[in-house]
């Protein structure tokens, strides 16, 4: 029988879906951002390596990156050898990718006239970039972080192959120890559209207020 | 595998698939053959629940909407073990791993599959549905001879999108034992105790495979797209 007491151990495990997720969207932030200047800048030739990371990452499902991390590197690297962090580190390797393509969109659709009128007002090219094509390009970019996160938190259950004690653990965890069938993994699904829903709508929203605020396309 | 002194990484490689490969070619159609079921399923429950939407009555759109945010608010790897197990338990029908994987995959793919064709619907401008009544086509008519085609087309550069995401995240089915290429990687990784390598291989096979399909779309919407009608869905 499925009781509140196990509806209360399952909410044991949204925590750490919460803390896997946001680790690694701010792990993807810090790398999403740079990725993206590099591909849109190429320092130094370094287009390609941009090109290589976000091609390599699309093409290879997290849950192999996460086996690869946990089980094939935690000799070579330590911090693999707890699956938590293998599984934040490897969502967040992904998301660094996924964000750069999100960064690179919304800094294109802020037009190139913005930054010739920077540089005739004597702005570097920098400079220009930094305090007029950022913070535009930021608030273009916010529903498509909005949807990033909420791909996050889903993916997270990706954790729960390497044994990861979270949202979807807990829901199998209930699943045996009651025999319930039909609860546990409807609950998780019914938390997890709760958990992702109101993220991605705050953005969305949050994103075209300030650009009809900003007067942005 | 016993071997006396530990192989490099490559020759270890080498020895590995010319031992393992029939696994390795099994595990990878599972993957391609889960992967085009649900595109399939995908692909019908997913213009029916978008003209369904666009063209439906109230109470239609209320349940596509329900539909579509259960499946693409929640986790794959969750919808995979809520219909394993509650299916049989609920009906009392006994549904295998392979079957209750696919039939996943196809829901999975409908709800997200609908959101492409409704875009691609929606860019067949208003006007050519007037013209098309004007010259006493039926709706059916408007839709075979003049929506669809056109929209079809639009809809496949974020389809291939599509095809990546549900190609990768086959790799959930290892929750329900499914012998697909993740799981086939898992077996090998823990009998031959070298999971960097067969991780590595694992990863190789799965970008040649997404790298060459994507670039075959490509090839498909280049020959079949509408010069002019470029539209952002």
């Amino acid at each position: 029988m499925f009781t509140f007491e196990n509806f209360l151990f399952l909410l044991q495990g949204v925590p750490n879906t919460l803390a896997i997720s946001f680790l690694s969207f701010a792990l993807g932030f810090a790398l999403g951002i740079p990725t993206a200047l590099v591909k849109q800048f190429s320092p130094f030739g370094l287009g390609h390596v941009a090109d290589a990371y976000i091609s390599v990452m699309r093409g290879i499902p997290v849950l192999v990156i996460m086996l690869l991390f946990h089980f094939g590197m935690a000799g070579i690297i330590p911090v693999f050898k707890s699956a938590f962090l293998s599984a934040t580190f490897a969502l967040g390797l992904r998301s660094g990718a996924f964000q750069s393509q999100i960064f690179r969109g919304a800094i294109n659709s802020v037009g190139r006239q913005q930054m010739m009128a920077a540089t005739s007002l004597g702005m570097n090219r920098w400079q220009a970039f930094r305090h007029v094509i950022l913070p535009q390009a930021f608030i273009v970019a916010l529903p498509g972080l909005g949807s990033e996160i909420a791909l996050l938190i889903k993916d997270s259950s990706y954790a729960f192959v390497l044994g990861v004690l979270e949202l979807t653990k807990y829901s199998d965890i209930v699943r045996k120890a009651t025999r319930s069938f039909l609860y546990p993994y409807l609950i998780a699904a019914i938390l997890y559209i709760m958990i992702t829903f109101p993220v991605a709508n705050y953005l969305d929203r949050l994103g075209s207020r300030l650009k009809t605020k900003y007067g942005l396309r | 595998m016993k071997t006396a002194a530990p192989l490099d990484p490559i020759s270890f490689i080498i020895s590995f698939v010319t031992e393992y490969y029939p696994f390795i070619i099994e595990g990878f159609l599972t993957t391609v053959e889960m992967t085009f079921l649900g595109l399939a399923g995908g692909f019908v429950l997913g213009i029916l629940s978008a003209l369904g939407d666009v063209y439906g009555t109230k109470l239609m759109k209320v349940i596509i909407a329900g539909y579509v945010e259960f499946f693409r608010g929640s986790p794959l790897i969750v919808q995979l073990l809520f219909f394993y197990f509650s299916i049989p338990a609920l009906t009392g029908l006994n549904w295998d791993a392979f079957t209750a994987g696919a039939v996943t995959l196809m829901l999975n793919s409908g709800a997200y599959q609908k959101g492409y064709f409704k875009g691609a619907i929606e860019a067949v401008f208003k006007d050519q549905l007037m013209a098309a009544k004007s010259l006493g086509m039926t709706f059916r008519q408007t839709l075979t001879h003049v929506v669809l085609p056109q929209a079809l087309r639009i809809v496949i550069p974020p389809w291939t999108n599509e095809y990546v995401s549900l190609g990768l995240s086959t790799s959930a089915l290892i929750v329900l034992g499914i012998r697909e290429l993740t799981n086939i990687s898992k077996s090998i990784a823990a009998q031959t105790f070298r999971p960097l390598e067969v991780y590595l291989f694992a990863s190789a096979i799965y970008f040649l495979w997404i790298t060459i399909s994507m670039k075959i779309f490509d090839w498909i919407y280049e020959k079949v797209k509408i010069p002019g009608l470029e539209v952002n869905i």
